[in-house]
């Protein structure tokens, strides 16, 4: 870790406030740049506006359940949070779950993978100004939801994991398998020829090339996680530690460039390594029961669990009382890691570019924002990841 | 026979306003549906973006706009499309009598002031959007307080006003190029040496020698089609009101009936800078009492709409770290045509 430099002072001309309510910010948060001319000198990212308490809900509600509701804790990346959430009490009470049943989740985990990453592609290419690109990238996106749909029966929300296993329903058959491998073979081929032209477009790489610049020491110390500290030159993927992944081969994409062609790039590429981990998955998918029964919700202790979702890393955690309640949820998503390190890397560049840099470590809001306190006497702020930290702190006011 | 001369000029002045406001109805339309057409969409119909959308904020409730000169900043937005539907009138027959008024300066002065619209309308706009929340902004932990916030059309203007100072300028070099093949600055000869039948009469004066088809004048339209873009503030030049930071630029707080102005205004003056290519680099002038030029006039100011919109489809956002390049690059190749036509 690098020494941090005194900063020369800079004369802020003015502010420029960017949301909640905004067109170019998808989800509800608040930018403000510090502009001198329309250079920025300094940014603050404002989180804190959906909190929806998702903790607090979970708080008590039989194991069962509450993992439910989990899944709903994002749209784009539920699968993440659905599996990460049986993780911690399959960790925690040594349940054994089904050699098939870890590799359609394996298999549902990296469709939903490359869903996301082409969500941020549109994005990422609207932010830019190229509409084009981003229908073109949500058209794509289209295949992927289709064969979620076709493996859980949902499109946004597909429920694969279950505590032991994967839901029955989820059964992938020899047609299904076939359609998934064709499918595949073909979006394939269509999503080469995407992001190849994407890549060779020169107004479109002329605004990401050089703007946005993280180094791997900065993305280190900022903790940004996932493809944001990847395309930094950060060696790390939590599927490298996770026993799932271990039968597949594939490639960690790690770029050095740290800027915001490579945060898009680093997606792109990622998205052909998750079809050969979803191709391997089905060619070598064991024989077999998909769900283990074999369990009873009883006293666990606190347990975690991490996982790689598509924007880095996720952590849930949780213990059970007696009676297989739930107590002590807690969930940190990769954005609230990864957004202070954007919020960095945007200092220096053009506000336009600016804005495009804070949409490149690809924020989702709704799931990352925690209950936040701040002391108006000493001015000290901290952000909560659950209610039972709260409550110690502040004590139970009814 | 004055008299009459003079009724017959204001009738087809009346047409030829009449004709920029039914075109400037349909182009976008037509531009939307290219658009959509290489997105791989059905697009809108052809007259929603353009008339229906007139219609549709004429009717809405009417809400003021937030303003520290209300009044002025009402009015500007109706001033813009008498500006830009003038800049069109001065290019008909009956005006180019009236010297002084049809030539180069009265173009790039109507021009001209018509980007200082922009500069206007957005420094005295106060839209909601970008100022309040200095109490949310504590309340949420916002750690930097005490600076001046600056407003979203206030910050569009300011990038108008350089859009305007360096960026506009290919355009007017371009727009010199037909005057100085001509060696006058009157746009009765600019038509005379590129279609001398015009002046003749017959049914359909065909120009014999357009500026379009001689190389400064080639180069010229390739310069005066990005000037065009630049000046209608859209992709890839568009950074007065890109959607990611400032939304709407310097058009933002217009709503109902005066957004039906802020339509009617980038409308017609799309279809207005086509008329005027055509005038000037094609020989065609639009002249209503000759019903087939007229046609053949209208037809061709189609081009550059779906060109506009091709390049708005396959392009991003420029900031100004490219545009100034960009600006400086086309301003070369308009000196070089300027002096190419002064040569030749």
């Amino acid at each position: 870790m690098t020494e941090e430099q005194p900063r020369e002072s800079v004369i802020v001309e003015k502010e420029l406030p960017l949301g909640p309510v905004h067109p170019a910010l998808l989800e509800p948060f608040r930018v403000r740049f510090f502009v001198n001319d329309e250079i920025v000198e300094d940014c603050e990212v404002i989180l804190s506006m959906p909190h929806r308490g998702i903790e607090r809900i979970l708080e008590g509600l039989p194991v069962e359940r509450a993992l439910l509701i989990t899944e709903r804790v994002c749209g784009i990346c539920s699968n993440s949070h659905a599996w990460n959430s049986v993780r911690v009490i399959e960790k925690g009470l040594n349940i054994e779950v089904p050699p098939r049943a870890l590799f359609i989740r394996v298999i549902a985990q990296e469709l939903q993978r490359i869903a996301s990453h082409l969500i941020f592609i549109g994005h990422a290419m609207e932010v830019v100004g190229h509409e084009t690109f981003a229908m073109r990238a949500f058209l794509l996106r289209e295949e992927y939801m289709d064969m979620l749909y076709f493996i859980g029966g949902n499109r946004v929300h597909p429920a694969v994991p279950v505590i032991g296993g994967v839901r029955p329903r989820c059964e992938i058959s020899d047609s299904l398998k076939r359609v998934i491998l064709e499918t595949l073979e073909r979006s394939e081929r269509k999503l080469r020829n995407y992001v190849g032209r994407v890549v060779a477009d020169p107004l479109v790489m002329g605004r990401l090339t050089g703007v946005g610049y993280l180094s791997k020491e900065d993305a280190i110390r900022l903790h940004a996680v996932g493809p944001t500290a990847r395309a930094s030159g950060v060696e790390w993927d939590w599927r490298m530690e996770m026993f799932e992944y271990k039968p597949f081969t594939y490639d960690y994409v790690i770029l050095y460039e740290g800027d915001n062609k490579a945060r898009v790039i680093a997606r792109a590429l990622e998205i052909f390594e998750c079809i050969k981990i979803v191709r391997q998955a089905l060619k070598d998918l064991p024989e077999g029961p998909v769900v283990n029964r074999d369990w009873s919700p009883q006293r666990m202790k606190f347990t975690d669990s991490y996982n790689e979702a598509p924007r880095g890393e996720l952590y849930h955690s949780y213990s059970l009382d007696d009676y297989g309640k739930l107590r002590h949820y807690k969930i940190r998503t990769p954005t609230i890691t990864s957004i202070h390190s954007v919020e960095f890397a945007a200092k220096g560049d053009h506000v336009t570019d600016a804005v495009v840099t804070i949409a490149s470590c690809d924020p989702c809001l709704a799931c990352c924002n925690r209950v936040e306190i701040i002391d108006e006497k000493s001015g000290r702020r901290r952000q909560f990841t659950s209610m039972i930290e709260v409550i110690k702190k502040y004590g139970w006011r009814r | 026979m004055d008299l009459l001369a003079g009724v017959i000029s204001v009738v087809v002045c009346l047409i030829g306003a009449g004709l920029a406001i039914a075109m400037g109805a349909v182009i976008p339309g037509i531009e939307r549906k290219v658009q959509a057409r290489i997105q791989q969409r059905i697009g809108p119909p052809i007259l929603t973006p353009g008339f229906w959308s007139w219609l549709k904020f004429a009717y809405k409730w009417p809400i003021k706009p937030w303003a520290t000169i209300p009044r002025f900043y009402e009015s500007i937005i109706a001033l813009g499309v008498v500006i830009v539907i003038f800049a069109l009138l001065i290019t008909l027959p009956p005006f180019w009598g009236v010297l002084g008024v049809a030539s180069i300066l009265g173009i790039a002065g109507l021009l001209k002031l018509e980007e200082l619209i922009y500069v206007l309308a957005g420094s005295v706009s106060q839209s909601f959007l970008s100022v309040p929340f200095l109490r949310h902004d504590l309340a949420k932990g916002g750690t930097k307080l005490g600076f001046r916030r600056e407003y979203f059309e206030q910050q569009a203007a300011f990038r108008a006003l350089k859009m305007a100072a360096i960026c506009s300028i290919p355009l007017y070099i371009a727009l010199a190029v037909p005057f100085a093949v001509a060696k006058s600055p009157f746009i009765a000869d600019v038509i005379s040496i590129q279609n001398p039948a015009f002046f003749l009469g017959g049914i359909l004066p065909l120009p014999s020698k357009p500026i379009f088809l001689t190389v400064p004048g080639f180069i010229a339209t390739i310069v005066y089609f990005a000037g065009y873009v630049m000046l209608l503030n859209e992709k890839p030049f568009n950074i007065v009101k890109p959607k990611v930071d400032l939304i709407e630029g310097v058009f933002l707080e217009y709503a109902a009936k005066y957004r039906t102005y802020m339509y009617m205004l980038i409308h017609i003056f799309t279809f207005v800078l086509s008329s005027i290519f055509v005038t000037l680099f094609l020989g065609i002038p639009l002249d209503p009492t000759k019903p087939a030029l007229l046609a053949l006039h209208l037809a061709l100011t189609l081009p550059l709409p779906v060109l506009k919109a091709v390049l708005a489809a396959f392009s991003p956002v420029l900031t100004f770290r490219q545009l100034y390049p960009a600006s400086m690059g086309f301003t070369a190749l308009a000196a070089f045509s300027l002096v190419l036509a002064l040569i030749l």
